[in-house]
């Protein structure tokens, strides 16, 4: 039971470490924001100015209370989690490196909150000295406070990397919440033009210390796609180029087309670029829990193993059980050939491989349903097929496919009770997802047929499929053997960023205006596309 | 896709665990035999360990166990102790560290006494 709690504590504990990492990063741009961006100027109608200022330092207030509660929170699930495990009391605790960080930053969000809340004049001076403050306190708890060598570089390196960070992906939604609230052209003109310049700095900045940290932390090009490291450094990097793609269509725009031409476009791309900087923020925060490649250089997969376990094969529809038992005897039967072997060469069990045949079928035909989803949708884009518009009934597919295949042993087709089915927890979630997905083909097959303009409830889908992508890049496998987990992070990795990108892409495609959604609206059905051919190749031996 | 995802995700989270810091190097190394009864443990870790709050166990084959005293940290990675009186067996010995960076992580050094 403890062992129980003390592995939720800890998965409670990432997720709260990205709400962290996230409200942190909010917190800094919305200071650079109000205190620089969104100063008063003759370029800026006053009227306006004061509007986008009132409500973002509302934005500062909210992020610093978010900040609190997030490490308070933080503080009392990692102590638990401590208190559990080390057989220590609270008095034990209380020195610790994180609590001694936490509480800092956990004061200094609160006078941040109060601060903004007080006298612009005395905020002037006294946020920045606090964002400082809470920076630092931050940093002691990342990998590279806890190195034995280069510390002082590393700790510099990722002071930059996180305030760079804050600057430009934590200052875009006071840019978003500023062209809403600022009423006339001019004013969101001048603030998208000063936020753009702080932009670019903040880019190269988190690009070069990102490079060094990559090249310190990970240390070999093998390591890159041979690690869980590796590879989520890859996602983040995949997803910087995702935002730097659509920076720079904003910069080109800003430069090249008048300003009533490019503000509605600049809005909807700024909307997108939020959602993807806060999944880059939330797997940073999934990466400071991972150990770095360079300590796993006996553990760091093999490009030969990565190919023996993602070299296209044909999809497994159909397969048989292996005996597990001696008949005879009833003893549990020895591992079936010299081949079945794991990554390290350690015979497999029967048990195993039949769980493992089992897990690989079922992935292999939900992989079927969501390239089939991936091409209807493609062809209901050429507007030649408006049958192909019924695609979301596919999902209804997955849902049947979830309570027949999902658990065997349950209702309608196992031997087990439905009330015993439902009171194994795994088993629930699984018949949950199928409600789910029979719940979202419904509503975005109304959705679809109803073609409202600006229909609030068609950002419901692509939200949700970007959060899906966002939690799949968050969550951690962490399986006891380190090269088994590395490739099951190799598949399941790349899955959540492109489910990231379908979820922008359909979002921009339903946000820009109609001459705008042309490349959008053939991005996401491609991505449905790739997640379903990355399915159906999906191996776990 | 969302349920897609749940499904992904409930179908591969089948053990959690937090690993964080890494055993690098052990005395007695894992899977290695030592004389006894008495014997130094050294376990060196990947990064810097907070050995106030860090505990060893020693665990015997008939599932006994003792804390061990840690001695006072002299390098940032490496914990030290002292077990004595080890009757010749199997035993394994339970680490529980924090790394200064806040995380918990555990694992285990099996080793036998000739």
């Amino acid at each position: 039971m403890l062992v129980k709690l003390v592995d939720l504590f800890s998965f409670l504990s990432v997720v709260l470490r990205a709400g962290t990492l996230v409200f942190q990063s909010v917190l800094l741009g919305g200071v650079l924001f109000v205190l620089w961006t969104a100063r008063s100027s003759p370029a800026a109608s006053e009227e306006s100015i004061a509007r986008v200022r009132a409500s973002s330092w509302k934005l500062v207030r909210l992020s610093a209370v978010g900040l609190a509660i997030m490490q308070l929170l933080y503080l009392y699930v990692d102590s638990a989690v401590l208190m559990a495990t080390a057989d220590l009391g609270f008095s034990g605790v209380v020195g610790a490196n994180f609590f001694i960080s936490g509480s800092i930053v956990l004061v200094a969000a609160l006078f941040t909150a109060i601060v903004a809340s007080g006298d612009k004049q005395v905020a002037s001076w006294a946020l920045p000295v606090l964002t400082v403050v809470i920076m630092a306190a931050s940093v002691m708890t990342n990998h590279a406070a806890s190195r034995l060598e280069g510390r002082p570089l590393l700790v510099t390196l990722s002071s930059i990397h996180e305030l760079a960070t804050g600057f430009w992906i934590g200052g875009l939604p006071f840019l978003v919440l500023g062209l809403y609230r600022a009423k006339d052209l001019d004013t969101r003109w001048y603030i998208t033009e000063r936020f753009s310049r702080l932009a670019l700095c903040s880019v190269g900045a988190l690009a070069i210390s990102g490079l060094v940290m990559s090249m310190i932390y990970i240390g070999s090009w093998q390591a890159v796609l041979g690690t869980a490291y590796g590879i989520m450094v890859l996602a983040k990097v995949t997803m910087l180029g995702a935002l730097l793609i659509l920076g720079g269509v904003n910069f080109l725009l800003l430069r090249n087309y008048p300003k009533d031409q490019v503000m509605p476009r600049l809005r909807r791309l700024i909307e997108a670029e939020v959602g993807i900087g806060i999944t880059v923020i939330l797997t940073a925060a999934s990466l400071t829990s991972q150990p770095p490649a360079v300590d796993q250089v006996s553990d760091t997969v093999t490009p030969t193993q990565v190919w023996h376990r993602f070299r296209p094969e044909l999809p497994r529809l159909a397969y048989n059980f292996i005996p597990e038992t001696d008949s005879a005897t009833g003893k549990p039967l020895p591992p079936p050939n010299a081949n079945a072997v794991n990554i390290d060469g350690v015979p497999l069990t029967p048990r195993f491989i039949n769980n493992t045949i089992e897990s690989e079928s079922n992935h292999h035909w939900m992989g079927l349903v969501v390239l089939a989803m991936g091409l209807f949708a493609l062809l209901a884009r050429t507007g030649k097929a408006p049958w192909a518009e019924y695609w979301p009934l596919l999902l209804i597919g997955i849902a049947v496919f979830i309570v027949l295949f999902a658990d065997t042993e349950c209702w309608p087709v196992g031997w087990k009770s439905v009330g015993a089915c439902f009171a194994d927890p795994e088993v629930l979630q699984h018949r949950i997802a199928a409600l789910v997905s029979v719940g979202f083909a419904v509503f975005e097959l109304g959705v679809r047929r109803q073609k409202k303009e600006h229909d609030p409830w068609a950002m419901v889908f692509p939200l949700m499929c970007a959060l899906g992508g966002a939690v799949l890049l968050t969550h951690q496998h962490a399986i006891s053997n380190v090269k088994e987990n590395s490739l099951v992070e190799l598949s399941h990795v790349p899955m959540g960023v492109i489910a990231v990108f379908a979820g922008w892409a359909r979002w921009l495609e339903l946000r820009l205006p109609k001459e705008n959604q042309a490349i959008p609206s053939w991005i996401w059905p491609m991505c449905f596309v790739l997640i379903g051919a990355g399915l159906l190749n999906y191996r776990e031996m | 896709m969302p349920a897609l995802f749940l499904l992904l995700l409930v179908g591969s989270a089948t053990e959690l665990c937090w690993a964080h810091a890494i055993l690098m190097e052990s005395t007695p190394k894992i899977n290695s035999t030592v004389s006894g009864p008495d014997i130094d443990i050294t376990l060196r870790f990947n990064v810097r360990i907070d050995g106030g709050r860090s505990r060893v166990l020693l665990v015997a084959s008939d599932g006994t166990s003792s804390s061990l005293t840690l001695a006072k940290q002299e390098k940032p990675d490496i914990l030290q102790m002292h077990a004595s009186g080890l009757k010749p067996g199997a035993y394994k010995l339970q680490w529980k560290v924090l790394a200064s960076d806040g995380h918990m992580s555990n694992g285990d050094v099996p080793f036998a006494v000739k």
